[in-house]
């Protein structure tokens, strides 16, 4: 997080992290089709030429909040490909919020769990620790055959920390949910350290609820955020995450 | 980790940190053309200024009337003010907004913004509005000096548009510049970004350097101390074992009493393979101080012609004995080499010894003596080839047998420790296995060669060469 005090302006790092092929791009393409002209800039897309991300993907949105503060939130990808391990650490170093998209097929499990493996070193390269970073998990292309059963998620989810959302990004199902459920939680870890809500005026629920509207999704927040199978959406404090 | 933070500086300054200026962003030259191709369509000044105030491009004429009022003094500064104001005005929300002029032109400023931050503007005029024909009385007041007619006059071939026109000329600009700078803004991204992981690639290669670096060190390490150890418990076993040669050769010479046929065939045995056990730790001690570089070479001018001869004649009764013929080439006198010639003796004799073992009945093995070279050849490629090319005048000894010679494929291997060709020719001939790799480490440290070729129709050949001492140019 970066903060301007005399620009009144927030910069919120947001990255898409997970194994090659998951979905990550196209969960920002779908999120930038949803959103707003006046909140999203261009989609950058830094790829080689078969489609492939090759550094990142960067999707630019801005807020403005009635208190006066611009929010800023820079949505990246990763690469998800093996050999391309020096740039996600680079693309992940400074991350407030992270987005873990999941490939639903049963045969990438283990592609998936090595690339959660992935984050975590990455993230402790840079400093971080995964169990203190904001994180949803989504399970993306649900409408493919030989996919994790919906059960067999839900009951697992329902175990784990991380927020659990499904998705099918081609079709825009899902991701503006988990994007909201990540932003929510990135905001509130955001929130819990510096305060933010007191030293701006600003109001949290009201700005997600914003976000959310100018991604094309009216419903209450607390609705949008009901969409996931599992995991918890209270922010850990450090000290609880230990 | 700090270095990870270090080279991403630029990326995360580029993303999410204050963002690139406009120069960084565009072409300076490029946008000037871009300014002067919209100014040759619809022949209003156009100027580019960044955020600082600095002009980017300027694709403009004064007009004459503007060159005339910049004659008077009043005109001047009252023109100057203009400039300044146009460069200062705030655009507002929409970024868009007109200033007039005294004269009565207008000046259109669009402000430049990329991903919400402003970069710097974009000014268009000043044009007159197309039904303002009469000079503004301000105008003619601003110095005694302007004459109404002229300023008519001149007036009338200002540049002439409408503001609604001149606002699209401007959006349209405007809007051509935001692909630009996005354009500008992805390449920069992109190669700060390529630059970033080659660093942190190299960072990664650079560790993972020390880490080998490391393991090779402790390897070296332990290889000196098997060859301390192998030296110490060489030297530890051949204490008791002399005197297990000692008193068995005592007993079976009678000193301490006659023996019975059947005990001096079993002292002698005792004996035999105590001597045997001997040799093999003599080979080892050999080796481990030759690995260890603690082997002192005694080295003096030797002409190797007498120390041949005398190898074939210390043979002779061995090759007698096996029904070999033993015979020694040498051709006159022959330049000297630097080198210890007990160790020689011991290499020759070594080869010959074994050169004889593997002979066959009415066989026979050559030893030669002759003048040679010792070449050290560089690859050309690699450019630098005298430097690292060496030829030496050497001397070359060639231990030639008659036997079953060495496979091309075995030839190199056959010098290291405990290899032999055919491990069944152990139990027929005997041996330890380390004659030859002695041999080699004697012949390197004397920085000479040693190889095998082949002889024909049948049989081996070990060259030796060492090189002469003084003479280094044939």
């Amino acid at each position: 997080m970066q903060l301007d005090f005399s620009a009144r302006e927030l910069t919120i790092k947001l990255v898409y992290y997970g194994p090659a092929l998951s979905g990550k791009t196209t969960n920002l393409q779908s999120l930038h089709k949803a959103a707003d002209p006046s909140a999203a800039g261009r989609l950058m897309t830094l790829e080689t030429r078969d489609d492939r991300t090759l550094f990142f993907d960067l999707l630019p949105l801005t807020f403005k909040d009635r208190s006066g503060l611009s929010v800023r939130l820079k949505v990246f990808t990763v690469p998800g490909q093996v050999i391309h391990a020096s740039t996600r650490r680079l693309v992940v170093q400074g991350a407030d919020g992270v987005a873990f998209i999941a490939d639903s097929q049963i045969a990438e499990t283990q592609n998936n769990a090595d690339s959660f493996m992935d984050l975590k070193e990455n993230l402790k390269a840079n400093g971080l620790n995964l169990k203190q970073m904001p994180l949803i998990i989504q399970f993306n292309k649900r409408d493919l055959l030989d996919v994790r059963s919906d059960a067999e998620i839900a009951e697992l989810a329902a175990q784990g920390r991380e927020p659990v959302y499904l998705a099918v990004a081609t079709r825009g199902d899902g991701v503006v949910e988990s994007f909201v459920g990540m932003l929510h939680l990135t905001w509130s870890a955001l929130n819990a350290e510096h305060d933010l809500n007191k030293k701006f005026g600003f109001d949290s629920d009201a700005f997600i609820k914003r976000v959310a509207t100018q991604l094309g999704d009216d419903r209450p927040v607390q609705e949008i955020l009901g969409q996931c199978v599992g995991g918890a959406l209270d922010v850990l404090t450090p000290e609880a995450a230990g | 980790m700090t270095s990870a933070a270090e080279t991403g500086l630029g990326f995360d300054e580029l993303t999410v940190g204050k963002g690139a200026s406009i120069e960084e962003l565009v072409d300076r030259s490029a946008l000037g053309e871009l300014t002067v191709s919209f100014f040759e369509l619809f022949r209003v000044p156009i100027r580019v200024f960044s955020e600082s105030g600095q002009i980017l491009a300027d694709a403009s004429e004064q007009p004459p009337l503007y060159a005339y009022l910049n004659t008077t003094k009043g005109g001047r500064r009252a023109l100057q003010k203009v400039v300044d104001d146009v460069k200062r005005v705030d655009p507002g929300n929409d970024g868009e907004v007109i200033q007039p002029c005294v004269t009565g032109a207008l000046y259109q400023v669009v402000a430049i913004r990329y991903d919400e931050r402003p970069l710097g503007r974009i000014i268009i005029g000043p044009f007159m509005p197309p039904d303002a024909l009469e000079p503004r009385p301000e105008m003619l007041l601003l110095d005694d000096a302007i004459e109404a007619e002229r300023a008519r006059e001149l007036l009338l071939e200002m540049p002439r548009a409408r503001s609604e026109t001149v606002l699209q000329i401007a959006r349209h600009l405007r809007k051509s510049l935001d692909l630009i700078l996005f354009s500008g803004h992805k390449a920069l991204l992109t190669s700060s970004m390529h630059l970033a992981s080659v660093r942190e690639s190299f960072r990664e290669l650079q560790d993972k350097n020390a880490k080998l670096q490391g393991a090779y060190d402790r390897l070296k390490e332990l290889d000196r101390l098997k060859s301390n150890f192998l030296a110490t418990v060489s030297h530890e076993l051949r204490t008791p074992l002399t005197s297990i040669i000692g008193y068995s050769e005592m007993l079976s010479e009678g000193i301490a009493g006659p023996l019975s046929p059947e005990q001096t065939e079993f002292v002698s045995t005792i004996h035999e393979k105590g001597e045997q056990l001997l040799e093999l730790i003599k080979g080892l001690l050999d080796l481990s101080k030759l690995e260890s570089g603690t082997m002192s070479l005694r080295k003096s001018d030797l002409d190797l012609t007498p120390v041949i001869q005398d190898v074939a004649a210390t043979l002779a009764p061995t090759a007698r004995k096996k029904k070999v013929k033993i015979q020694v080439e040498a051709q006159g006198v022959l330049p000297t080499v630097w080198a210890d010639a007990e160790r020689l003796r011991q290499v020759f004799l070594n080869l010959t010894e074994n050169a004889i073992k593997f002979t066959p009945e009415n066989g026979t093995v050559t030893l030669s003596v002759e003048p040679s070279l010792l070449e050290r050849q560089a690859d050309a490629e690699e450019g630098g080839l005298v430097l690292f090319s060496t030829r030496r005048a050497a001397i070359e000894v060639r231990v030639s047998d008659t036997g079953v010679g060495i496979p091309e494929n075995e030839r190199a291997r056959v010098f290291d420790a405990f290899y032999q060709v055919d491990s069944s020719s152990t139990r027929e001939h005997g041996g330890t296995g380390l004659g030859l790799s002695i041999v080699r480490r004697l012949v390197d440290s004397h920085d000479g060669t040693v190889h095998i070729e082949g002889n024909e129709p049948h049989g081996a050949v070990f060259v030796v060469r060492l090189p002469c001492r003084r003479t280094t140019i044939v």
